[in-house]
């Protein structure tokens, strides 16, 4: 008699989330910073707050004008979802809520710390950030793993940073700021930080979030409702840095070097891949470091899938999938607990093979961050250091 | 052959305020406007998120009759996904962002001093 074969369910997947945020205030921060910073930490205790505004903790850019009354409506949506989590146990038990088995933690303010004009700031924070994470977030066997921040206004400190936790088995990538930054990644001063990530092994993450600095992507400032600049800066950031990363040639001075762009969606993906082919059939004196169609350094990136673009035909995605042969590397993620967090099942219930819902939900992440210990339930499916 | 479920007494829901029940296994959203009851599935449409536990207030509309700027109608109608935002009109369950999306109703029936749903 034939058996029947039991349908794929996100239940029995391996969910591998490689973007969720774990709320990193002035207080939680207080007891790991340098003695010299711990009364300016101290201080914001005063200071009013609503939703992710303290940008960086900078004074400067701590305000995103498409939350101040009078700039955009308010939402109707109203305050009936706390969008922050403040520790490992919350994070875990809400990860599970959603089947997420894997979560690889990414800072919520010091997304934008790449704001801060005070390096000597940034640099304290980045380091009390590492050991907050360490100390605080990565328990035994709660399958949540963290980034080394890497703080574009300090190369060397950044560098020292990748040093100090790059042999840590719950660092699993290096996180590169996209917002407020001037210049952008590929710039060669940058090329230490490029250096110690591929020499540890450590992927690097760019994270775009939105902002509306008074660089690219510019005009911006200019749209009189967020959900304009919602759309478009997190991808125009992303587009930014990776044609920057792409004409100094990053990925082919670095070849060993894995690159993640992330809280950009997918669809601008082929965009961008056409493009720089069609304009190396012109200008390739220009990108001579390339010995053949630009794109097929792109398609050695990965990408995440958060915020997924939800066509009325789910068809329509696959089809951009395809178009940037991303089946190997576009990775789940859901940004939780963000006001446009999306569910696993947004990505899951694509109408793609199961392999390839195995893969983009979990095993490609695995690809991407070899040092992820694979949960105890999927040991006998995924073998560590193997690929579907 | 449906089945009448007592999902409420007649003073237990004020006009404005609405409760989340289970019936059959099946999660329902039952609101108070007015001297009406409405119930609507506690599902939403987007990513499945529980619907009916939203904020319940009026939509932000406009058009020639407000001249393009934002005027507040439907007050106390339109429920608000808690997850993504996404917004239901809940006398019809139609939504408010896709014209082609509108929920199922269930009919709601008060008797005497019962409030009860039909499934």
């Amino acid at each position: 008699m034939a058996t029947r074969t039991k349908r794929l369910t996100l239940n029995d997947t391996l969910v591998v989330d490689v973007d969720v945020h774990a709320h990193d205030t002035p207080e939680a921060l207080t007891p790991y910073i340098d003695a010299e910073w711990r009364p300016v930490l101290e201080k914001f205790r005063d200071v009013p707050r609503r939703y992710l505004d303290l940008g960086g903790y900078s004074a400067y850019n701590s305000i995103q004008g498409a939350k101040l009354p009078g700039v955009s409506l308010p939402s109707p949506r109203g305050n009936s979802r706390i969008e922050i989590v403040y520790t490992a146990e919350q994070m875990r038990r809400e990860l599970d809520d959603f089947s997420i088995d894997v979560g690889i933690i990414f800072p919520d303010h010091h997304l934008r710390i790449a704001g801060l004009p005070n390096a000597n700031y940034a640099k304290a924070l980045s380091r009390a950030y590492h050991h907050w994470l360490k100390e605080e977030w990565f328990h035994e066997d709660n399958d949540l793993y963290g980034v080394i921040i890497a703080i574009p206004q300090d190369v060397e400190e950044a560098v020292r940073e990748i040093e100090r936790w790059g042999n840590d088995e719950r660092f699993v990538g290096v996180f590169l700021p996209t917002c407020e930054m001037y210049p952008l990644w590929g710039h060669r001063k940058f090329d230490p930080i490029y250096e110690a990530a591929q020499r540890y092994d450590l992927p690097v993450f760019l994270h775009a979030v939105a902002g509306m600095s008074s660089g690219f992507p510019y005009n911006l400032e200019a749209f009189t409702t967020a959900i304009s600049t919602h759309t478009i800066a997190h991808s125009f950031a992303m587009m930014a840095h990776m044609l920057s990363m792409m004409e100094t040639g990053v990925p082919v001075r670095y070849p060993d070097l894995r690159i993640c762009f992330c809280e950009a969606g997918l669809t601008w993906v082929p965009f961008l891949r056409m493009r720089v082919d069609k304009e190396f059939n012109e200008n390739r004196y220009q990108w001579p470091h390339f010995n053949d169609r630009p794109s097929k350094w792109i398609k050695k990136f990965y990408f995440a899938t958060q915020p997924v673009e939800e066509p009325e035909n789910k068809q329509d995605l696959v089809d951009i999938i395809r178009i940037y042969d991303g089946d190997d590397t576009t990775v789940f993620a859901s940004d939780w607990p963000h006001h446009d967090f999306d569910h696993p099942r947004a990505v899951f219930d694509l109408p793609v093979s199961e392999v390839s819902k195995r893969k983009i939900m979990g095993a490609n992440a695995l690809k991407l961050m070899p040092r992820i210990k694979i949960p105890v339930k999927y040991q006998d499916v995924y073998k560590q250091g193997e690929t579907l | 052959m449906s089945t009448e479920y007592i999902v409420a007494h007649s003073d237990e829901l004020q006009p404005g305020q609405r409760k989340v029940i289970k019936v059959r296994g099946i999660e329902i959203g039952l609101f108070r406007i007015g001297d009406e009851y409405h119930a609507l599935p506690n599902i939403c449409t987007h990513q499945f998120g529980p619907l009916c536990a939203g904020k319940v207030g009026p939509a932000i509309m406009a058009d020639e009759n407000s001249n393009w700027g934002p005027e507040f109608r439907y007050d106390g109608e339109v429920v608000c996904c808690p997850w993504h935002g996404l917004e239901f009109h809940v006398p019809t369950g139609q939504c408010l962002a896709f014209p082609e999306t509108r929920l199922r109703k269930y009919t709601v029936k008060v008797e005497g001093d019962e409030v009860k749903i039909v499934l």
